[in-house]
């Protein structure tokens, strides 16, 4: 068993989290986790503009009559979140080559507006379509992204550069310094979607098409639920690294979905990264709160039951840490087994209910560290359905955790009394 | 003593925060604590911390943050799984004095 484990750490899990410290992954993630506050922001305004009441209520009535309005926000920030998070890609990426974070920041972002396609229109002059802007755009804003900060970076290693003499001030030099680099790029932009006129975005979803349908089928969603509690059972961060792949798709999802409340339309997709926070991860990766539940309630070892009260609070707000280390449930074979079960089966079960219209799909973001009730209540849109989906997923997850749980308390009391009476022993002698 | 965290966001690492401080009262030892998530802590590290401490969920990017810590001088070490945790307290302490010397 020892040898197995350590195999698998060795040979898969290991290699495959260093594989998402890969340096455009870690861009990518760091630039979609920058534009969270904003979207989480902007995804309030739709519970304002949708909110869970009756239609003839004086809220209901309200919100009907200007949610063009308030709608605004969300408009501004969840709606284009793509251009924002090329920012973010760029900025992270030129920090981790140690370039100007900021000229990388402000070229990805150049580079991403390029491939928007400006309109004339009569009444109010040229604008943008706002769109692609958004989560639709997310791939193309990823790629251009990576081509203007690799072109920046192409351009300093080369030294292709003008040269300020040292009188300069580093600020005005620095300005300099980006110029050729930036013309590159943008010359490259504007020769594809302006003299050939490539529609990148066209070309990108059908690309990414198959992916973007994988990833909300059931094994779409079982496969990243299995393989992050999977990494965590080594006592590695499952959704960072997991994350850095696939959130690209879930943030597409999400877009989409709050896109489609937004225009009136029925909710795509069932598997953005909120389904799986909200009805999966209960109390944190591997739905633990189900765990520490049992904790509470079954806990005779003296360990567990000091486990138990000093976790359950951090649990409530999805934060486990301290239960996966503490228990611990890494490399520990008789909690693995439930720690990976508990939500395969949650997620199997969440997906048919939104599938079959039971539960309605998530298209609100909230911080992940809200109870999950509240989570699930608010992310639906104010479904009360959702509520029940968790307390059901909560209590199978108590009810698969508890055998586990008993059998390895049974021996940390063994362990407990063991040395309990060598302790009297010693004292005897 | 000043304990410089880093873990994913700089969340989860908060309570084990509380377990060092409480047991660094009980021994008499002051302690400032600060947990931060990966992305700070480059910058972070260079503000004069006596220690820097990296969270077990994190240990596969350990390189990247030994090399931070080490251009700022700081001294930098992996928390063991066993010590990250509400309990950990005392032998999370142990460690973090001895790295201070």
């Amino acid at each position: 068993m020892d040898k197995f484990v350590a195999f698998l750490e060795n040979n898969l899990s290991t290699p495959m989290a260093k594989l998402s410290e890969q340096k455009h992954l870690r861009a990518i993630r760091d630039g979609v986790v920058s534009a969270l506050p904003f979207i989480i922001f902007g995804s309030l305004f739709l519970i304002i503009a949708f909110p869970p009441v009756a239609a003839d209520t004086a809220l209901g009535e309200w919100s009907a009559k200007h949610i063009a309005e308030i709608l605004i926000p969300y408009r501004l920030t969840m709606f284009i979140m793509t251009l924002y998070i090329t920012f973010g890609i760029g900025y992270s990426l030129s920090q981790s080559y140690k370039l100007d974070p900021l000229s990388g920041g402000l070229l990805s972002l150049a580079a991403f507006l390029f491939t928007i396609g400006v309109k004339m229109m009569d009444d109010v002059g040229f604008v943008l379509p706002m769109t692609n802007l958004g989560g639709h755009g997310l791939f193309v804003g990823m790629l251009v992204s990576i081509f203007a900060v690799e072109i920046l970076r192409f351009c300093k290693t080369k030294n292709i550069t003008i040269k300020m003499p040292d009188s300069v001030p580093t600020s005005v030099a620095r300005s300099f310094e980006a110029l050729i680099p930036v013309s590159i790029v943008l010359l490259v932009m504007t020769l594809i979607t302006v003299v050939f006129a490539v529609d990148l975005h066209s070309l990108v979803d059908k690309a990414v098409a198959p992916l973007i349908s994988a990833g909300d089928t059931l094994p779409g969603v079982l496969i990243p639920v299995f393989l992050i509690t999977f990494f965590w059972s080594f006592g590695i961060h499952g959704v960072s690294v997991v994350g850095a792949v696939a959130r690209p798709v879930w943030e597409v999802y999400l877009g989409n979905n709050s896109a489609a409340v937004a225009a009136g339309k029925a909710i795509p997709h069932i598997a953005p990264e909120t389904f799986f926070q909200w009805f999966i991860w209960i109390g944190g990766s591997g739905a633990t709160l189900g765990l520490v539940i049992a904790m509470l309630l079954t806990a005779k070892s003296s360990y567990s039951k000091a486990m138990g009260k000093a976790t359950i609070v951090p649990s409530i707000f999805n934060i486990n840490e301290p239960v996966i280390f503490g228990m611990p449930i890494v490399l520990n074979p008789v909690l693995i087994i439930p720690f990976i079960i508990t939500p395969l089966i949650g997620a199997t079960l969440a997906y048919i209910a939104t599938s079959i219209g039971l539960v309605n799909p998530t298209y609100v973001m909230v911080p992940w560290t809200l109870p999950a009730p509240i989570g699930a209540y608010l992310s639906t849109g104010g479904d009360w359905r959702a509520i029940v989906l968790v307390m059901v997923n909560l209590t199978i997850s108590v009810l698969i955790y508890l055998p586990f749980f008993k059998m390895y308390d049974k021996k940390l009391l063994a362990q407990e009394n063991m040395v309990e009476t060598t302790d009297n022993k010693n004292i005897a002698l | 003593m000043k304990v410089l965290f880093v873990c994913s966001g700089g969340m989860s690492s908060a309570i084990v925060v509380s377990a060092l401080k409480k047991e660094g009262e009980k021994q008499g030892i002051n302690i400032e604590v600060l947990a931060v998530g990966t992305q700070e802590f480059d910058a972070e590290v260079r503000n004069g911390w006596d220690v820097a401490m990296v969270a077990p969920q994190v240990k596969h990017r350990f390189d990247g943050f030994k090399a931070s810590a080490d251009e700022a001088g700081v001294p930098c070490e992996a928390i063991p799984a066993q010590a990250y945790s509400p309990l950990g307290g005392p032998k999370l302490l142990k460690l973090v004095t001895e790295l201070a010397k």
